[in-house]
């Protein structure tokens, strides 16, 4: 890739890549069989800033900026895509918290986030299939100087590990759009519950559970932002969540490519390594060349991003592109290695069931296309 | 096409089958990747185990419409259970284009009374290039010895009786292929590793391991050479099977975006996506369909068998991932049949000849097709 | 409090580099630069002697002038500044010229307690610079260390000579080649990446050391450089009892002279 990286972010880029080699290769199989989380290697990645890797040193981050991130993201992923979902929906928590937090609220959790001695997880996702909304919506009322919240929160990934959760909760059903507001919830908020861990398919060493409100009091000084004017915050998390997922799914598809090529120069069949096949060849070739455009496109919506520029649109086109490149690559991908691509003593059944995880829609209401429909009217 | 009313009480035996015996247990199964034995008793009890062995022979010889109806609805349930019950199928085809009476009622007669039988021809060294087998048939006296490894095999552990391929005659590659009817019991014969797979876990898929395996001379099909003739028009006949596992697939997952969806009012995005979900079911069937009318018919039918394995398979992977797509987070936890869909149909692009093989055979015919008909013209003038 | 210099080289990362199967030439188009695999070593024990003891590391290296790409990954491993001499006659040049160009450089620099360098490079491990080094500064050299303490003045240096390990002290000022086993060399975090562009560097133009024509001549003249691929035997026993087999292989590593 040509793309100008500045030499810290290659930099960085090398010390994620020498990290990934250390300590997350190692574990990779390990981790999706046992779905144990990976404390030691979270609290590793710390040592080494890439948790602060957006906080500003006054918070004890490094201020690398999102290139550096994206850049960091993949690379983790290709080693060990359960990892990365951790690093991601921390790093997004944290993000938001420094965007919009108060001065008391970024100096209660950003330090902690940077260290990693508290981890961080946004809860927005709600279940149901696209495009139908769920009646298990978080609600949250004024009670006092506080919110009572009620509902659910589906899928949230690190739940159960995460000390702090960023949730949206709807304030306001009258009013078009709805009100949302931002909260900023301890894990040990009286009457917060943890569901049961669920069995995922893929991306295993990442716990994903349901988070229940069962009339929780919130004090005022959780809300994030401005109280029913979370919409906004909600639609810019979402977006860098889509920029973040994106470099996951193009770390998986990347790592998959790059088993099957080394299979095809191996393999023999009628005489010839399979990789001097047209058919091979065209399979690696398209697979390959989806993920460099998605690449790209990854980049340029984090430079938006880093450079403080519009950027919703460009993240749910992203989020297009990350969704068809997932999908489609695995399907293709596990073709060049035949019956060995669908052992599970092979790597890429695994990365089958991993990139799975990183082509969801968020929640009923999650569709790009109309976003971007909308922007480029 | 319409289905006669025998089709149609076969079919909805089938549905009745898999609703009372493989949904409720399919994921469990799937989850511990433990072989159903039980299911393949309820299946000969239901008539619907041996459905390609003829009647002469104990078997219920239906027509292939029937058996692919059947293997719908059974994959409908659970890919793997049709992928078990149908290995029967695959096993059994051999015996019926080559075998002699005296063969056919060796295999036939355990095969009715509910064991399984295994078709083995993949070897580590022979996948796609199935005329690549290394493993050794070497005549001695008026036996045959076997010797090799064969892998992917399914029902291999369970199989009561099996046809391996295997090389008389190494130097000739391809035409030295040939097929053998193979009891359990021989020594030399044994069960190697069992593969973990993505997918189809609860199906039975394993290495078998031969050494010095006796079989008397009478246990060739057809004669030495024949191998790949045999294993081809095997395919012929499989390959609708395997479309009919890709297009059972494909409805339960469209069905199960329905259930999700019926509650609310879905928007356009997912009402396209369950109306392409639906036309390419419809498609799959009706290839798989027309394939089988040309082979009842005595018809060639190899390119159509080849079309409708590709598209059906294709169709049911793309069917299964747009299903994803539409419900979320929640298709991916294990409480979800559409993981276990998504898992399991990849491997109807892989199995049975990989779709890159069956575009390879399509081809070859289209190209023979237009070389004759240039012949003929030439020939004409 | 000693005032270490570290030697490095800048190489071609040979993960990189194809070997093309018609003539054996390489091709080095995709290989991105790397810090000689040894030389880490050597700025990790640099560090961490500093870590322990005090003092400060100053880094030195001498290549093309893509040796500049180098500056920030070296200063963000533990160096305080980076001199660099980057000039196209480091393309050509063999130990010799290596050797007499950092020893002008040094020359310049001052006196350190410790000159660092990795026992042998990545791309042509000739294992010369040190030694070389040493001798035209007139300071012992202490080579194949793999492990190494600093005490005061002195410096304790345990060399691993193949069949033996040898453990030798010597007086400060000296030249140290390391081996790999020396260490494990950290990887930098963030916040040392980042740091780094905050440290200085300076170059040095070759034309400034005050060297001889014959200094910078290279003695030893690479007039290619090929690929290197392995040729298998590919003999295949075919006898019809594995005995037989076992024999005929047994023979034929001992004559190889393998067993």
């Amino acid at each position: 890739m040509s793309y100008p990286l500045t030499e810290e972010q290659r930099l960085i880029g090398q010390s994620a890549s020498e990290f990934a080699k250390e300590s997350l290769d190692t574990i990779a199989v390990d981790l999706d069989r046992t779905g144990n989380f990976p404390k030691a290697e979270i609290e590793a990645l710390a040592g080494y800033d890439f948790l602060g890797l957006l906080l500003t040193a006054e918070a004890g981050g490094a201020e690398a900026g999102f290139i550096s991130y994206v850049t960091v993201v993949e690379i983790i992923a290709r080693s060990c895509p359960a990892v990365a979902s951790i690093v991601n929906n921390h790093v997004l928590a944290a993000y938001a918290i420094q965007k919009w937090g108060s001065k008391e609220q970024k100096q209660q959790y950003l330090p902690a986030f940077a260290k990693g001695e508290l981890l961080g997880t946004v809860a927005a996702c709600e279940s149901g299939p696209a495009g139908i909304p769920n009646p298990g919506t978080l609600v949250a009322t004024r009670q006092g100087d506080g919110f009572v919240l009620k509902g659910t929160k589906n899928f949230v990934k690190s739940a159960g590990e995460a000390g702090v959760y960023v949730v949206f909760a709807t304030t306001d059903l009258t009013t078009k759009p709805i009100g949302i507001t931002a909260f900023i919830v301890d894990a040990r908020t009286p009457g917060l519950k943890v569901g049961a861990k669920q069995d995922t398919m893929g991306l295993r060493g990442c716990p994903v559970a349901d988070l229940d409100f069962d009339n929780v009091f919130v004090p005022e000084s959780t809300v994030l932002g401005l109280a029913n004017e979370g919409a906004a915050i909600v639609g810019e998390t979402l977006a860098v969540a889509s920029v973040a997922e994106a470099a996951q799914t193009v770390g998986i598809v990347q790592a998959a490519l790059e088993h099957a090529a080394a299979y095809s120069k191996q393999r023999i069949q009628f005489g010839k390594p399979i990789g001097s096949f047209q058919a091979i060849q065209s399979l690696l070739a398209n697979v390959a060349a989806n993920c460099y455009a998605a690449r790209l496109a990854v980049f340029d919506a984090a430079a938006a991003i880093e450079q403080g520029e519009p950027f919703l649109a460009e993240a749910a086109m992203v989020k297009l592109l990350a969704i068809h490149l997932g999908q489609k690559s695995l399907i293709d991908v596990i073709q060049v290695e035949g019956g060995y691509g669908y052992s599970e003593e092979m790597p890429l059944a695994r990365l089958y069931r991993d990139v799975a995880g990183t082509t969801v829609r968020d929640s009923p209401a999650d569709f790009p296309e109309g976003l971007i429909a909308t922007e480029i009217a | 096409m319409q289905l006669t009313g025998a089709q149609l009480h076969l079919q909805a035996l089938a549905r009745e089958f898999t609703a009372a015996h493989i949904i409720p247990v399919a994921l469990e199964l799937d989850r511990k990747a433990e072989f159903p034995l039980w299911v393949v008793n309820e299946a000969k009890k239901a008539r619907l185990l041996c459905m390609a062995v003829p009647k002469k022979f104990g078997g219920n010889e239906y027509d292939s419409v029937t058996q692919s109806l059947v293997v719908e609805e059974l994959a409908y349930g659970c890919a793997a259970f049709a992928t078990t019950l149908s290995g029967n199928g695959l096993s059994s085809y051999p015996l019926l284009i080559a075998g002699t009476d005296e063969q056919r009622s060796l295999y036939f007669t355990p095969i009715v009374e509910g064991g399984l039988g295994a078709f083995a021809l993949t070897e580590p060294g022979a996948g796609s290039d199935a005329g690549a087998c290394k493993t050794t048939a070497k005549r001695v006296g008026d036996e045959y010895v076997l010797n090799g490894v064969k892998c992917f095999c399914t029902n291999g552990s369970y199989a009561k009786v099996f046809v391996i391929f295997a090389s008389t005659d190494l130097d000739k590659g391809v035409k030295g292929l040939s097929a053998f009817v193979v009891e359990r019991e021989r020594a030399g014969l044994s069960v190697g590793s069992v593969e973990h797979k993505l997918g189809i876990r609860s199906s039975n898929t394993i290495e078998l391991l031969l050494k010095e395996v006796r079989i008397p001379a009478d246990h060739l099909l057809g004669n030495e050479g024949d191998g790949m003739k045999i294993a081809m028009k095997t395919l012929d006949m499989a390959r609708p099977i395997v479309a009919s596992i890709g297009v059972g697939i494909a409805r339960r997952a469209l069905d199960e975006c329905l259930k999700c969806v019926r509650a609310g009012r879905p928007g356009q995005m997912v009402q396209f996506t369950l109306a392409d979900m639906e036309i390419q079911i419809e498609a799959s069937r009706t290839l798989v369909r027309h394939a089988l009318s040309l082979k009842e018919a005595g018809l060639p039918y190899s390119k159509e068998s080849a079309v409708a394995k590709t598209f059906a398979t294709d169709a049911a992977m793309h069917v299964c991932a747009a299903a994803q797509q539409l419900l979320g987070s929640s298709a991916l936890s294990s409480g979800s049949i559409v993981q276990k869909l998504l898992r399991d149909a990849k491997i109807l692009q892989i199995y049975e000849g990989t779709n890159e093989i069956q575009r390879i055979v399509i081809a070859g015919q289209l190209l023979r097709e237009e070389a004759a008909k240039n012949a003929a013209s030439a020939a004409g003038r | 409090m000693p005032k270490c210099l570290v030697c490095y080289k800048w190489t071609l990362d040979e993960q990189d580099i194809k070997v093309k199967p018609e003539d054996l030439s390489l091709d080095s188009s995709r290989a991105k630069g790397k810090i000689s695999d040894f030389d880490r070593n050597a700025i990790e024990e640099a560090t961490l002697i500093v870590e322990k003891n005090g003092g400060a590391i100053d880094a030195l290296s001498y290549g093309a002038p893509s040796v500049k790409q180098s500056l920030k990954d070296v200063l963000s491993r533990g160096p305080e500044k980076v001199y660099w001499i980057g000039d196209s006659s480091a393309e050509s040049a063999d130990a010799k010229v290596t050797a007499s160009v950092l020893a002008a450089a040094i020359r310049k620099l001052g006196q350190y307690d410790l000159i660092v360098c990795g026992e042998g490079s990545s791309d042509l491990f000739n294992q010369q610079t040190a030694p070389r080094l040493a001798a035209l500064l007139g300071l012992p050299c202490l080579s194949f260390v793999q492990k190494l303490t600093l005490d005061g003045n002195f410096v304790k240096a345990t060399r691993n000579l193949g069949d033996c390990l040898e453990v030798v002290t010597i007086k400060t000022p000296a030249v140290i080649s390391v081996l790999s086993e020396i260490n494990k060399p950290r990887i930098p975090s963030l916040k040392q990446v980042l740091g780094a562009a905050k440290k200085p560097n300076e170059e040095i133009k070759i034309a400034d050391l005050g060297l001889k024509a014959e200094e910078i001549q290279p003695k030893a003249v690479r007039k290619s450089v090929k690929g290197f691929v392995m040729q298998r035997k590919n003999v295949i026993y075919k006898e019809s009892s594995a005995a037989d087999n076992v024999a005929k292989l047994k023979v034929s590593l001992v004559s190889e002279g393998l067993c």
